[in-house]
């Protein structure tokens, strides 16, 4: 079968043909669905696209951000909400690549992708799929993503960082600027807010990001000095399981994973 | 940083009056290529046009039991499957224009498969998502069989045959050896006689050129029962011939147009797309595309080979190598494309850049269940070069010398006599040291700074050998070249009686005559081994055993004079 392409002007009834369709996939920007089209993916012959303009909002929603799932790597640089998030939207892919994937085509994105994942996923971010006023917490989103591949995301919704340096986020690549991620390690130090306030990610040191939970609890009211983070290092990859692939060995992951990790944490990491 | 020209070294040998050579010059396609004008085969349009792709083996080796294709048949879209049957003459190896090797690989595999990715069976359908479905559907039922990876363990007696030509998985040289040998001297007293003997083993692995634009072509039906093909082929008339042999078709019947290549650095010189392209045209009438998806690109594309190479040498305590050794294997993968030829390059090139008067090279071509290595990039040479200068620097750290004075010491020089007994001329490797050491800003002595290439070289340096060790080693019988293009040969081919393969490596090949096929038929008229028509005006030849020898000599590049 030829490949179709659908394209709704309401997110309800794209949401409906998703739904009715296993053969079907959502179009956030392209990127990785278009790639898979052109390396002949057989897994799929419907493409959804939706035009629908509430997919593109970023809007204040009290002490949160909510971030339309159409937003686009370039939207998130370029908005001043989300200024926090740019290094992180700006290490994305090349300018092409930036102004087309979308934030909520990347909660989907396989390794070695989905550094913005990464970062959600520290700050601890909200997944609200179209329908559905609930949301789920990231963490359960991750945890059965593979089962949600047909449901849309209409929006995710993070807290505002009020002190851009209490978000920090590195991606560490043999190729530079914009080779993919061996790894890469996004950190939310809101100490301000007590017990749980430090959310610790990594990218690409699994199948899908995942939480550094021992770092986490390692750094739960430590300084951010040499000695104060010395614990959380000693248990940087503990319950990891890193992959090997082409960029890196699981070896090669654990032994440097504990040096990012500091040059993240002391702000000494070169950008 | 601008090209520095060292043009003083050789100002005594030529005239610096050319226009061209040893000046900055623009490429001639750069403007197409940053503006973007640049034609592809991939640009040219055809209305109707099909797209083939190919059921792939996901084994190393195996035995084909059967495929069923009957389910792909009726797969929306589908206008044919092509098996290995369809190819009018199913069996070539790419030299064989060049009259040098077996032909050993079919287009399309029908009775096994040697490598992972071989082709099996091919798809002709309207799209290409349409193609890859009805591949999804063909059926094959696989006796997979143990298989061989590595170069050495596939000579080794038990190893499984890969390719059944060639049944000791060694491509055999002049029908003779089943390796290149080079002799000169007598390395085996060298070493009796040296302070020092070093010995290394150096490996490298296959390399893809990939290419940014994957391999491929475009054929369509063309006025007065011509096809053409848009091709990426770096070796236009290579193809050309190639697909004129495997379709059985006089090479004037095709059209093919090649010209901006999207990158080649050798890959492209295999003709496998052209004539499955051309084939697929015979069998629907309509325009047909064959094209590697970059996952064939990276599988089957053939890269550069893999080499491993065992150097030995005799050393003197001042740092001459007075011997040296070479025993090298080449991973040719599943088939013989190039890499039996690099080895006559590559040894001729032996033992490098250095005047040593006593050299001994056993160089074979192996043949293993990988992707069939070819072309690249100064193939045959880069390989070894590598493995030298590794070892050079091993000898002088053997002998506690500096690494570049110890190769400006052993360095070749004008007159000298090499050892494919050619005399060396216009060499500079005295010189290359001198600058590289400059540029570095590494000390050498004031001595080996006065040296060059002018001098010292020729006189004794200039003689061969008092004495050349020879011997049989490794001797085959019952080989004889594939002959493709001695037709007035009148003595059938003396294949190996191991060699059976589903066709027997025969048959001198015959262009079809002329013959005008109906657009509407589906099938192409198959001859199965046609006996060999008499020639238009053959030189009457008595049908004799040693015609061979009144026939006149012939030069040939790879394999020197020839009798045919």
């Amino acid at each position: 079968m030829p490949v179709q392409v659908e394209t709704h002007a309401r997110l309800d009834d794209a949401v409906r043909a998703c739904a009715q369709s296993a053969n079907a996939r959502f179009f956030g920007g392209g990127t990785l669905l278009m790639r898979a089209v052109n390396e002949g993916d057989q897994s799929f012959d419907r493409i959804i696209r939706c035009s629908d303009p509430v997919l593109r909002e970023i809007r204040m929603d009290g002490n949160a951000i909510s971030i339309g799932a159409g937003v686009t790597m370039l939207e998130v640089m370029e908005n001043r909400d989300t200024a926090f998030l740019a290094p992180v939207a700006r290490i994305v892919g090349g300018p092409a690549v930036r102004s087309a994937a979308t934030i909520g085509g990347n909660l989907y994105a396989d390794l070695p992708y989905g550094e913005m994942t990464t970062a959600l996923l520290a700050l601890g971010a909200t997944i609200r799929f179209a329908g559905d006023a609930q949301g789920v917490s990231i963490d359960d989103f991750l945890r059965d993503r593979a089962s949600r591949r047909n449901r849309v995301v209409q929006s995710i919704s993070i807290p505002r960082v009020g002190d851009a340096a209490n978000f920090r986020f590195v991606k560490v690549t043999r190729v530079k600027p914009k080779g993919a991620a061996l790894m890469s390690i996004a950190a939310y130090l809101n100490r301000s807010s007590g017990s749980g306030g430090i959310r610790v990610a990594y990218g690409n040191m699994g199948p899908m990001p995942v939480r550094a939970l021992a770092v986490e609890r390692a750094l739960e009211g430590a300084s951010l000095d040499e000695r104060g983070i010395a614990r959380a290092l000693e248990v940087a990859t503990e319950g990891l399981e890193p992959p090997t692939d082409a960029f890196a060995s699981s070896w090669y992951r654990r032994e440097v994973a504990p040096v990012h990790l500091k040059r993240l944490l002391l702000g000494s990491g070169r950008a | 940083m601008p090209i520095e020209f060292r043009k003083e070294f050789f100002a005594d040998e030529r005239d610096d009056n050319l226009n061209e050579i040893g000046k900055p010059t623009q490429r001639q396609d750069m403007i197409g290529h940053v503006t973007g004008r640049s034609p592809f085969y991939d640009d040219h349009l055809f209305d109707g046009l099909l797209h083939i792709r190919c059921v792939r083996s996901p084994h190393h080796h195996a035995r084909i039991r059967s495929i069923d294709v009957s389910q792909a048949e009726r797969m929306p879209g589908v206008k044919r499957v092509i098996l290995g049957k369809d190819v009018p003459h199913n069996l070539n190896t790419l030299l064989s224009l060049l009259d040098f090797g077996l032909d050993d690989e079919p287009l399309i595999a029908e009775k096994k498969v040697s490598y992972k990715g071989e082709p099996v069976a091919a798809i002709v359908a309207d799209s290409e998502r349409a193609a890859r479905d009805a591949v999804a559907k063909v059926r094959v039922d696989w006796e997979v069989l143990p298989h061989v990876l590595d170069v050495e363990e596939a000579i080794k007696p038990n190893a499984p045959v890969v390719n059944e030509t060639y049944p000791k998985n060694l491509f055999i040289y002049h029908n003779k050896y089943d390796h290149q040998k080079l002799r000169y001297g007598d390395v085996e007293a060298a070493f009796r006689e040296a302070d020092h003997i070093v010995e290394g083993r150096y490996q490298m692995s296959p390399i893809e050129q990939a290419p940014t634009e994957t391999c491929g072509a475009i054929a369509a039906p063309e006025n007065n029962n011509r096809f053409v093909c848009y091709t990426s082929t770096q070796a236009l008339f290579f193809s050309l011939g190639t697909a004129a042999k495997l379709l059985e078709l006089p090479s004037n019947r095709m059209h093919f147009i090649g010209g901006t290549v999207g990158g080649g650095f050798g890959g492209k010189v295999d003709s496998l797309h052209e004539p499955l392209a051309i084939l697929g045209v015979i069998l629907t009438g309509r325009p047909c595309k064959y094209m590697f998806d970059r996952a064939e690109e990276m599988q089957v594309g053939a890269p550069r080979g893999a080499e491993r190479w065992y150097i030995k040498d005799g050393v003197m305590n001042d740092g001459r190598i007075i011997a040296r050794q070479f025993t090298g294997y080449f991973d040719s993968g599943a088939y013989t494309r190039l890499s039996s030829y690099a080895i006559i390059k590559g040894v001729g090139h032996l033992p490098g850049p250095y005047t040593i008067p006593n050299v001994h090279a056993n160089v074979y071509c192996v043949f293993t269940n990988r992707t069939p290595a070819t072309a690249m990039r100064g193939f045959g040479i880069t390989g070894v070069d590598f493995s030298i200068e590794a070892h050079m620097d091993k000898v002088a750290e053997t002998v506690g010398m500096d690494p570049i004075e110890l190769r400006i010491l052993n360095s070749y020089r004008d007159g000298d006599m090499k050892a494919h007994r050619r005399l060396a001329k216009n060499t500079a490797l005295v010189e290359c040291c001198q600058v590289a050491a400059e540029k570095a800003k590494w000390r050498i002595s004031d001595e080996a700074r006065r040296q060059t290439s002018l001098m010292g070289g020729g006189g004794e340096r200039a003689k061969l050998p008092a004495h050349t060790v020879t011997d049989e080693l490794g001797r085959v019988e019952g080989f004889s070249s594939g002959s493709y293009a001695a037709k007035t040969s009148s003595q059938p081919n003396l294949a190996p009686a191991a060699a059976s393969v589903s066709r027997p490596v025969q048959s001198q090949y015959q262009p079809e005559q002329y013959r005008p096929s109906s657009p509407a038929s589906t099938e192409t008229p198959r001859t199965p081994n046609p006996a060999p028509a008499p020639l238009a005006a053959p030189v009457p030849q008595p049908a004799s055993q040693d015609n061979g020898a009144r026939r006149p000599m012939r030069f040939s590049s790879i394999s020197g004079l020839r009798r045919r």
